[in-house]
């Protein structure tokens, strides 16, 4: 029979050990993003020339590579979403249909999946990436050479990641509103005036920083979490697809919590009042 | 003809051209302090490599590090050359200590650290001329070059280490070991660096490579800037550099008078019968 004492022992080592391993991560995660900030401050016109390179090179890599990818999902989404707000609401809610979509679509949608496309896509590059480099001691390589790991790899990939979330949300919004126009179109052409005057109607101004904030933010948790794990990365090849699925699944359950309390906080701080 | 080694060197690069045979250099600057480690600590899981050690190697000093295979001399000399920051104590190239400094501020503070790794080290997804250009392009204001001298400088490193013109745009991984270790030093020469750290440099190597590299080492060993750390059992390379040796084991360097900076058995332990 297993000895009470000793079984709680065990329940509170292991509590403390996971305690232990949480506040390791959250410096480490901390650290790499400290460090790549005050490194890319840092003086020196050649090392910011060389970085802004690789930043405009790691923006493209993540956003205009995945604009066909992007499309594809959008289009798809919108029109799915017009066609199953059409079999709920039928013919006389089509301007509700149009606002649903809109709302749900630029508010919720485009920015959540725009950063689960990103993590899925560039998430994992951007660990496999640093991870290789570090099993082939090429980070070690670079600060041998007075080049600074955080600044010429880290910092670009964050800011890429920051910069193209809130471009590819746009897009994505874009293309899933014309998925839902299409869609409608092949259901009844004549709906399509009233629909997007809802569609119209179902935006306001206040969804600019709304969606600005919240694109941000998974942008830049998307590009740090995965800098993170691939740093995390030690000797052996073998770590590198591990810490490249343990990245992803971190980002998207990250930017999942993410998207939920700024919707709550910004619904209920700022203008659940006036919505009510 | 040799490419590389009759040419005059471009700017900011010693000359090569000179073989063994020379004369040695003056003495070291004793009075100016190179690498200096500070009662330093260091372990990796739980196998102690350095162990409150205090070392000192004045500007322009040359040694060699010998020991059994897995005592540590490479993640002695990833400490020396402040790659990974140790456990305790302090790492200083030329009286600046290291721990707080970003790469680029060494550079910036005039230590420009050469280092060649034992295997890999190379820049996976940068051709050859990139890889030796890259620190160049990144410190181009701090080592006042412009294009034409950057470009110059480059490539009289990749000359210099012997790679032909018709590699310099090739990927590391279409190379074979022995160019990818060449450009690895062409690499490390073309920062012109003050401190030079050579893990193992001639492993694995044909005779003609391995001459090559001996003979930039001696060039080396004997610029009275260049504090020069070199880790390798091989007695060839020992004999030739002839400079102080020093066993690492268990956490400590001990000094070996001249070429007995061997460790009985060329460096490996033999076994009891």
């Amino acid at each position: 029979m297993a000895d009470p004492g000793k079984a709680g022992e065990s329940l509170l080592s292991g509590l403390g050990a996971s305690a232990l391993q949480a506040y390791r991560v959250a410096g480490a995660l901390v650290l790499t993003l400290v460090s790549a900030w005050k490194s890319s401050s840092a003086p020196g016109l050649g090392a910011r020339e060389v970085c802004r390179a690789v930043t405009v090179r790691q923006i493209f890599y993540t956003s205009f590579q995945a604009l066909s990818m992007i499309s594809l999902v959008a289009l798809f989404v919108g029109a799915t979403l017009t066609a199953q707000s059409e079999i709920l609401g039928g013919p006389l809610q089509r301007e509700t249909t149009g606002r649903i979509l809109v709302t749900v679509i630029v508010r919720e949608l485009a920015p959540l999946i725009t950063a689960i496309i990103v993590a899925g896509r560039s998430g994992t590059a951007i660990v496999t990436e640093i991870g290789v480099m570090r099993v082939n001691s090429e980070i070690l390589a670079l600060a041998s050479l007075g080049v600074d790991p955080p600044r010429l790899i880290v910092w670009p990939r964050i800011v890429s990641t920051t910069v193209s979330v809130p471009l590819l949300t746009v897009y994505f919004s874009t293309m899933a509103v014309l998925g839902g126009f299409l869609s409608l179109f092949v259901i009844d052409s004549h709906a399509v005036a009233e629909w997007r005057s809802g569609a119209v109607m179902g935006l306001s101004l206040l969804d600019l920083p709304l969606v600005l904030v919240k694109t941000l933010g998974l942008g830049a948790l998307v590009g740090w979490l995965c800098s993170y794990y691939g740093f995390e990365v030690g000797s052996s090849p073998t770590e590198v697809p591990q810490k490249a699925s343990r990245a992803v699944v971190q980002s998207l359950i990250a930017c999942i919590i993410y998207n939920a309390v700024i919707t709550l906080a910004f619904y209920g701080l700022l203008v659940g009042g006036r919505l009510q | 003809m040799t490419p590389g080694f009759d040419a005059p060197p471009p700017p900011g690069l010693p000359d090569f051209a000179t073989v063994e045979g020379q004369a040695r250099a003056p003495a070291p600057r004793e009075h100016e302090p190179g690498l200096t480690l500070d009662r330093v600590d260091f372990d990796y899981q739980g196998h102690v490599i350095v162990a409150a050690m205090d070392f000192e190697l004045h500007r322009g000093a040359s040694a060699v590090v010998t020991g059994q295979n897995g005592c540590g001399k490479s993640t002695f000399l990833y400490v020396a050359a402040g790659l990974i920051p140790p456990r305790r104590g302090a790492v200083l190239h030329a009286g600046h200590p290291l721990g707080a400094l970003f790469p680029s501020a060494r550079v910036q503070r005039g230590i420009r650290v050469g280092f060649v790794f034992q295997e890999g080290g190379l820049l996976a997804n940068l051709d050859t001329m990139s890889n030796v250009s890259l620190a160049l392009r990144y410190h181009y204001d701090v080592l006042g070059l412009d294009e034409a001298a950057l470009v110059a400088r480059a490539e009289g490193a990749l000359e210099a280490a012997q790679i032909a013109r018709a590699d310099w745009y090739r990927q590391p991984a279409h190379l074979s070991f022995g160019m990818r270790k060449r450009l690895a030093l062409a690499r490390a020469l073309a920062i012109k660096p003050n401190f030079f750290f050579f893990d193992d440099p001639d492993v694995g190597l044909d005779p003609r490579t391995a001459q090559v590299i001996h003979q930039i080492l001696c060039q080396l060993r004997d610029d009275p800037e260049v504090t020069l750390l070199v880790a390798t059992n091989r007695p060839q390379l020992i004999e030739r550099l002839e400079v102080p040796g020093y066993r690492l084991h268990a956490g400590q360097l001990s000094p070996h008078s001249g070429q007995s900076s061997l460790p009985p058995g060329g460096g490996f332990t033999r076994p009891p019968r």
